[in-house]
């Protein structure tokens, strides 16, 4: 009698140990700038995926996992980034990564290849990070909107010759490379380039020298926190001919400085109205941006194509399953559209061009997207 | 966990041999430096530079690191001619500044800021080096040569030259002792070893750039020295294990890093201001005779 | 044309603040022969004081400046007197003093990066902000202070150095601990004096760039880098030389880029003070160089 209770208690154990055990967690990694001078965009992309990580989980998870997001911060530092890569894909095993930023995605992105991790960027926009294995980019490369700007400048605006002020960086560097080209080919001169430090505070040696150059607008090929001072310090050296900029730069220090005022800028889809906006908001208690949006959609893309790769593995999750599956599935619905990636790894968006007044973005023109 | 252990072992064979060779100029022959980051990063990236463009694999890359940090010595030895002690100091912060400047901005060689990734591991005997543990045998095996070259320089007469040089220069010139020369081989030496340490670093990490080669990092190394002790060869290598300790020791607390970073570098700190007032010494290092004011 | 006046401009401006700094240390080394690289971290701690005071105690700019110099004069003070003297009367060698001034350095910087985050606190300086304008040249009313305070801060230390009895111990002192002590001066007050004083020198220096661009942990660093250039460059033990040495070093980094790509200024100031130091190591005004040991 004793020990069919035995039995029968052991069975009832078996039975109830894989539901009462957990399914074990599906971690990913985020690596982002939580802080330094681009914590603006931090915020935006840890809430972003913070957010999109709960609806996914609250909806019972990934076939049935939890997910759990490890966040690095890298601090606008490639060398902690490095780092951060390697703990997570050595010491926690992930078979999948969001990052951020030209020059940190660049430097983990052989990591990920070597060890078949796939990454996602959602926010550096350096032309070099198409056409990269493991690397999937949810964002356009930042020449679709140099493009955009430099014909409506020229055309529209009918400005002829710029000097440019670029951060000493990939991103910078990169995008002041397709301004130039572009704004060259659209018939206009560039009559001067100085290069600034991403984490400077003054920068009134090189605006002094490009005053010089004369020239009726100038570039700013920089982000963060220093677009705000190049601004202000540029007015305050008594540079009079308008800005110009890139969406990036649309963080709230930039948007309410000074100097800003009247700043030709290209800016991509963000509906400040949206339940997400409105939920990001209440959360944080400080307004929602564009790259809160590309987290969260990287994050629900990473969910849907995950999904899909473990049914076609039978359950196993690895970097190669994932990357077959984006493949496969290539187009993504996200709450700002359809997204889809491009044989180069990128995506195209719609972009809009208009000109910072009073804090906010006055449209003049749309670019739709050509899929 | 197997894997923290041994990343942490392979950082302490670097900076073993990055303490050793800065050994040589600090503690036996009175040359303070405070740019031997700055030939570390010299070492990685020439390291890089041959093995990414010329496709030169590691061993190549460790030759080349080790030839250009004793031509790049120049810098180091030449300012130690003019002047010693707190103008030399000083000679080396300007150096030490001057080559990281070189390294953010010669950005067609180095790449700037964004730095160079995809470094090829090394290989031996057809052998990837691919995991920490096939790591740790390397830097191991660096390190062991860096010290018995150390051992070797610094128990002959040549180490015995030094000596009289560090206690009294224009003395050591007066017996006849050729003290330029001297200084230069020394230099090089200690460049060439600094080198091969930033070789490796760059072969390991798989990454580098500039932020790995700063004035911090620079005191950093000579802090090992310090601590340590400088009479003893032993000594560094001892600063190495336990000062690296400290940000392992952090990483168990779960300390976020934007605090742990500056919480290494307090702990850092408070040891050289405690080991001054308890063991100036060092560690393993005997007491000068005679305080002198 | 205009682009250079301007750059001297700017040079004059940040040659100031080198110069206060470099006014500091200079007399500070020359007198006690200690490389007292904590002086970067009195310098840090001037800004935050500043920034403290203005921002959170909600003083009024002035009070708050005048209270952060004060202040920043007594931490000088604590220093030597609660590390340098101590570690003096342990026998310790003069390299252990600088190793242990390195210490603090760090450590007080990374204190200050803990408590305040790496990024610049900034400050309210009203009126000062507006920007005046010279001929071709555009300045703030902050930058025109700093040259005037450095000016002013030259000046009283001058006199004070010639004139005031306390002046006269010091320069007894710096020429000669030995004969000071035989005729009877107390070598460790007249420490003492000199370290509040060189304090109360860096200490505008922090405050004017805080008020500029905010406080920053690490800059102090920077600036007792320079600082110790400036006085080589001018020559140890010479108070014309260190105002001159940070005159010339603030020029020097903004005119020298004026042809050469500005992201290259460190490396032209520095490597200029390399020629020096092999070249002419006693500098403009300073006695010629033995072998000066650590």
């Amino acid at each position: 009698m004793l020990t069919r209770v035995i039995l029968l208690v052991c069975l009832a154990l078996f039975a109830a140990a894989p539901t009462a055990a957990q399914q074990a967690p599906i971690k990913i990694g985020a690596i982002l700038p939580l802080t330094g001078s681009g914590a603006s965009y931090g915020v935006w992309m840890k809430g972003g995926t913070e957010i999109a990580a709960e609806e996914i989980n609250a909806a019972g998870g990934i076939a049935g996992h939890k997910l759990e997001v490890i966040y690095e911060d890298h601090a606008a530092d490639a060398s902690k980034a490095v780092n951060a890569m390697r703990r997570l894909v050595e010491v926690e095993k992930v078979p999948f990564t969001l990052t951020s930023y030209s020059a940190i995605t660049l430097a983990v992105q052989p990591i990920g290849v070597q060890s078949k991790v796939v990454m996602m960027n959602g926010g550096g926009q350096s032309d070099s990070l198409a056409n990269k294995d493991y690397l999937y980019n949810n964002i356009p490369v930042v020449s679709n909107e140099v493009d955009v700007l430099c014909d409506w400048l020229t055309k529209e605006k009918k400005l002829k010759a710029v000097v440019m002020i670029v951060a000493n960086d990939e991103a910078g560097r990169n995008a002041a490379k397709s301004f130039r080209a572009r704004f060259t080919a659209d018939g206009g001169k560039v009559l001067g380039e100085e290069l600034v430090a991403l984490d400077g505070n003054d920068f009134r040696a090189q605006l002094a020298k490009l005053k010089a150059r004369g020239g009726d607008l100038l570039f700013v090929s920089s982000y963060g926190r220093n677009v705000a001072i190049i601004a202000d310090q540029a007015r305050e050296i008594g540079i009079r001919i308008p800005l110009a900029a890139t969406s990036w730069v649309l963080i709230p220090e930039v948007i309410h400085a000074k100097g800003t005022e009247g700043m030709f800028v290209t800016r991509l889809p963000f509906d400040a109205g949206s339940p997400f906006a409105r939920k990001f908001k209440e959360r944080y208690g400080t307004d929602a941006g564009f790259f809160a949006v590309q987290y969260y959609s990287a994050t629900k893309i990473f969910a849907t194509a995950a999904a899909a790769a473990m049914k076609q593995n039978g359950g196993k999750l690895d970097g190669d399953a994932i990357k077959g599956a984006i493949e496969s599935v290539r187009t993504f619905d996200t709450i700002a559209g359809k997204l889809v990636f491009q044989p180069n790894h990128a995506a195209l968006m719609d972009i809009e061009a208009g000109v910072l007044k009073g804090g906010k973005v006055q449209v003049e023109k749309l670019i739709k997207a050509s899929h | 966990m197997a894997a923290y252990l041994a990343h942490y072992l392979v950082m302490v064979g670097i900076y073993t041999i990055l303490a050793l060779s800065l050994n040589l100029l600090i503690g036996y022959s009175g040359i303070f430096s405070l740019a031997h980051a700055a030939i570390y990063g010299i070492g990685a990236y020439a390291s890089a530079l041959v093995a990414l463009k010329l496709g030169l694999g590691f061993w190549g890359g460790l030759v080349v690191a080790g030839a250009v940090g004793a031509f790049a010595s120049a810098l180091v030895a030449i300012p130690s001619l003019r002047v010693a002690g707190d103008y030399y100091i000083v000679a080396s912060f300007g150096l030490q500044t001057v080559i990281l400047t070189v390294f953010i901005n010669w950005t067609s060689l180095t790449n700037g800021h964004a730095g160079l990734p995809g470094i090829p591991r090394p290989t031996v005997l057809g052998y990837v080096i691919d995991n920490p543990f096939k790591y740790v045998v390397l830097a191991a095996a660096l390190a062991g040569f860096t010290y018995a070259v150390c051992h070797r320089l610094t128990h002959s007469a040549f180490g015995r030259t030094l000596r009289a040089i560090r206690e009294d220069e224009i003395a050591a010139q007066a017996t006849g002792k050729n003290v330029v020369l001297v200084k230069i081989v020394i230099t090089s030496i200690s460049s060439a070893l600094g080198a091969l340490a930033g070789s490796l670093y760059a072969h390991y990490i798989t990454y580098i750039n500039p932020t790995s080669f700063t004035l911090e990092e620079s005191i950093f190394i000579a802090s090992l020295v310090i601590l340590g002790g400088t009479e003893r060869l032993a000594g560094p290598m001892v600063g190495a294990f336990i000062l690296l300790a400290v940000p392992e020791a952090l990483k168990f607390l779960a300390i976020p890093d934007a605090v742990a970073a500056p919480m290494r570098q307090i702990i850092y700190g408070g040891l050289l201001i405690l080991f001054m007032f308890v063991r100036p010494e060092g560690i393993l290092g005997r007491a000068r005779p005679g305080a002198k004011q | 044309m205009d682009l250079l006046l301007q750059l001297l401009a700017t040079g004059l401006v940040v040659g100031s603040l080198y110069a206060l700094c470099a006014l500091g240390w200079g007399l500070i080394y020359g007198t006690t022969l200690h490389f007292h690289v904590a002086h970067g971290a009195v310098f840090s701690l001037a800004a935050y004081f500043a920034y403290v005071g203005q921002k959170l105690l909600h003083l009024p700019l002035a009070v708050a400046v005048v209270a952060a110099i004060l202040a920043a004069a007594a931490a000088g003070l604590l220093i030597d007197l609660l590390l340098y003297q101590q570690l003096e009367r342990r026998g310790a060698f003069r390299t252990s003093l600088f190793i242990a001034s390195l210490g603090l350095l760090i450590l007080t910087e990374n204190l200050l990066a803990i408590v305040f985050t790496p990024d610049p606190m900034r400050m309210d300086i009203g009126v000062l902000d507006t920007s005046l304008i010279i001929g071709p040249v555009f300045v703030t009313y902050l930058h025109v202070l700093t040259v005037v305070l450095a000016i002013g801060g030259y000046l009283a230390l001058v006199v004070f150095l010639k004139r005031s009895r306390w002046g006269q111990a010091i320069r007894a002192v710096s020429s000669s601990p030995e004969m000071a002590r035989t005729v009877g001066i107390d070598l460790k007050r007249v420490h003492l004096l000199t370290y509040a004083i060189g304090s109360a020198l860096a200490a505008p220096a922090g405050i004017l760039v805080a008020m500029d661009v905010g406080a920053e942990p690490f800059r102090g660093t920077r600036f007792v880098l320079l600082a110790s250039v400036a006085v080589i460059m001018g020559g140890i033990g010479s108070i014309p030389g260190a105002m001159l040495g940070g005159l010339f070093l603030g020029l020097l980094e903004n005119v020298g880029i004026w042809q050469l790509p500005s992201e290259w200024q460190s490396a032209i100031s520095f490597g200029v003070f390399l020629l020096f130091i092999v070249l002419r190591p006693r500098g403009f005004f300073g006695r010629k160089v033995q072998s000066a040991e650590l």
